[in-house]
């Protein structure tokens, strides 16, 4: 084949046979690198099966989903399921309890670990903030299960730590855990307890980055301890600030599952249930497939959408970016 | 540190921002105290309350109890060996996907790391993972507690941002030797890393045996289920029992039964329930501390951009 290009075009310099070259060195070097790609391959395959397939599978959206049919053979449907939930009231319900738990998360829990590792900069004695952030590491470490439960425990109306003081002092018991006016207090509280120490790492480190000949000048003009946290400390961290809020803000139709699943209660439904809650009951309780996959399908586009955008917007304006 | 004389207005500002600081501690630690408290108390004294910070009528009947019933001990079992066996794969396998990602010069990297990445940007979701499940027979099975927890592109990315920390020179030399991928590998990146793969192995094996989702949703055999999910039933039972006003006679009546019997036996199910949240946290109140030094850098570098 080389040969009979070569013959063909004289005219065209020496381009194909360049390429043709270049072609044979590629593969020269792709053979040269066989060994590694041997490193890479288990887990193409294995993202091909759990991670590409399931993607394949949001086709379930479009089609009337039987299991003897199969994904394929399954009759389609077309966009039946996904007016059948933009016409579900308890849809849009749904989506206003999963914004508003995400929006309070990110008012509250965000500013949280800056807070934290703020106050773990000003401490002097070594030993000390060892401590404290080693201890606010744990329970980042266990499950919103074991969370969950030492909340329910703590806020049980069967002789649990908050109604038992509530008793001594003559009060009624309450059961907190079923009160719709308390669940996002009580979410937003428990992510913070969760979340605040793990959270606080990345900011300690980028702390550590900053040049402290930036303090000592600021010193020597006689800046005091908040303008040199507002003026020095705040604007070297805004670089991570900004990247871990692209990272909530694109998150923002995840309010927790774990977390939101575990703490609902049958009376704190219509303020609890979120996106993915209701997927799930859907989809494997109620076994509509294709119904639920369209509401997890809409999920996923819209959150795909968001992280690209807010990317891209923060990249163009701030420099800040993910990619 | 300077040495400069504290002013009052420091030292004021020190106080308050230590004691802060030792609330929080109080406020992070005490659940767990709370609870390891009464765990270690008479079941049917603790229903009386007023336990807070020491047993009142001290025992280990709940933990003995806890180690002889038959599905807590087979769940401990499964969350062990899945625990081990997920975090020697993953790290294995994560480490030789890093390596690969990690290799300059490799044609078509960049679009074997888009193949990842991309994954981590969109998802089939909840229940195309299940017919999946449902189609490759994972159902119900051992192997639905290993397998889909093998790989994470953000392990994946940590381990790589590492090595590529690494010196050329030294794979380099070992290549004009004669030495195969497969020798640097094993024998100069793995040696080389074990403080990045002790992060990941962390993160791996603190998740698996925090995993109650899969146990859940993908495993109705019950003495299949991880330790996790026992705890989540277990717990819902709970919340079914106080959300639940008993008004029916006979209901109060078989409550008045059950009164009885846990006078006698001074375990309930609340107890229990305490004993064996205490045994589940406990392997991991031991291990991350030990691992802090390594997992804080992880976390630095899996926050690093290519």
């Amino acid at each position: 084949m080389m040969g009979k290009v070569k013959n063909n075009v004289s005219g065209v310099a020496e381009s194909p046979p360049v390429a043709a070259r270049n072609r044979k060195k590629a593969i020269q070097r792709i053979w040269y690198f066989r060994h590694v790609y041997l490193f890479i391959l288990p887990a193409i395959i294995w993202y091909l099966i759990f991670a590409y397939y399931p993607m394949y599978g949001v086709l379930l959206a479009f089609k009337d989903f039987k299991y003897n049919l199969g994904i394929l053979g399954s009759p389609w449907a077309g966009l039946k399921y996904f007016k059948a939930f933009l016409a579900d009231s308890s849809f849009y319900e749904t989506i206003r309890n999963t914004l508003s738990i995400s929006v309070l998360k990110l008012l509250f829990g965000f500013p949280a670990p800056i807070v934290l590792a703020l106050m773990l900069n000003e401490v002097v004695h070594t030993k000390f903030k060892r401590v404290v952030q080693t201890i606010s590491y744990l329970p980042h470490f266990v499950s919103w299960v074991v969370v969950v439960t030492l909340l329910q425990k703590i806020l049980s109306p069967n002789a649990g730590f908050v109604n038992d003081l509530r008793m001594q002092l003559g009060m009624e018991p309450i059961f907190f855990m079923g009160m719709p006016s308390l669940f996002y207090p009580l979410v937003v509280i428990s992510d913070i307890w969760k979340g605040v120490g793990w959270g606080s790492i990345i900011y300690l480190a980028a702390l550590t980055n900053i040049d402290p000949t930036l303090y000592e000048a600021a010193e020597i003009d006689g800046a005091g301890r908040w303008s040199k946290i507002f003026k020095i400390t705040l604007p070297c961290l805004a670089p991570t600030i900004g990247i871990l809020l692209i990272l909530s803000l694109s998150g923002i139709l995840n309010a927790g599952f774990d977390q939101i699943y575990l703490m609902q209660t049958p009376s704190t439904l219509h303020v609890s249930e979120i996106l993915d809650t209701y997927v799930l009951k859907k989809g494997i309780r109620q076994g509509q497939f294709s119904y639920a996959t369209a509401i997890g399908l809409f999920k996923s586009v819209i959150s795909m959408i968001l992280i690209v955008t807010v990317n891209n917007i923060s990249r163009k304006y701030t420099e800040i970016s993910l990619w | 540190m300077s040495v400069k004389k504290l002013t009052l207005a420091d030292r004021i500002y020190m106080i308050i921002n230590y004691t802060i600081l030792i609330l929080f501690c109080i406020s992070t630690l005490y659940p767990f105290i709370y609870i390891l408290v009464l765990s270690f108390n008479d079941g049917y004294d603790a229903m009386k309350g007023g336990i807070y910070l020491w047993p009142r009528e001290f025992t280990l009947r709940n933990y003995e109890k806890a180690f002889q019933h038959p599905l807590i001990t087979s769940s401990f079992l499964i969350s062990v060996s899945r625990t081990l066996l997920v975090t020697v794969l993953s790290v294995l396998l994560t480490a030789m996907l890093a390596y690969g990602l990690a290799r300059k010069g490799l044609p078509g990297r960049k679009y074997i790391v888009f193949f990842f990445f991309f994954t981590t940007l969109f998802s089939g979701g909840l229940i195309p993972t299940y017919v999946l499940y449902r189609q490759l027979g994972l159902m119900n099975s051992y192997w639905v507690l290993i397998i889909p927890s093998l790989y994470s592109f953000f392990n994946a990315v940590i381990v790589r941002t590492y090595f590529t920390g690494i010196p050329d020179s030294l794979s380099e030399s070992a290549r004009i030797d004669g030495a195969s991928e497969n020798t640097i590998f094993w024998r100069i990146m793995l040696p080389l890393s074990m403080p990045v793969l002790a992060t990941i192995a962390l993160f791996v094996g603190v998740g698996c045996w925090n995993d109650w989702f899969t146990g859940e949703f993908f495993i109705q055999d019950q003495n299949l289920i991880p330790a996790s999910t026992l705890l989540r039933k277990l717990i819902a039972e709970a919340t079914f029992e106080s959300s639940t006003t008993s008004d029916s006679g006979s209901q109060i009546l078989q409550v008045n039964i059950e009164l009885e019997r846990i006078r006698q036996t001074g375990i309930t199910p609340e107890s229990l329930r305490m004993s064996f949240l205490v045994i589940i946290v406990t392997p991991i109140i031991f291990i991350y501390p030990f691992l802090q030094r390594y997992f804080v850098q992880g976390v630095m570098l899996g926050s690093l951009k290519e």
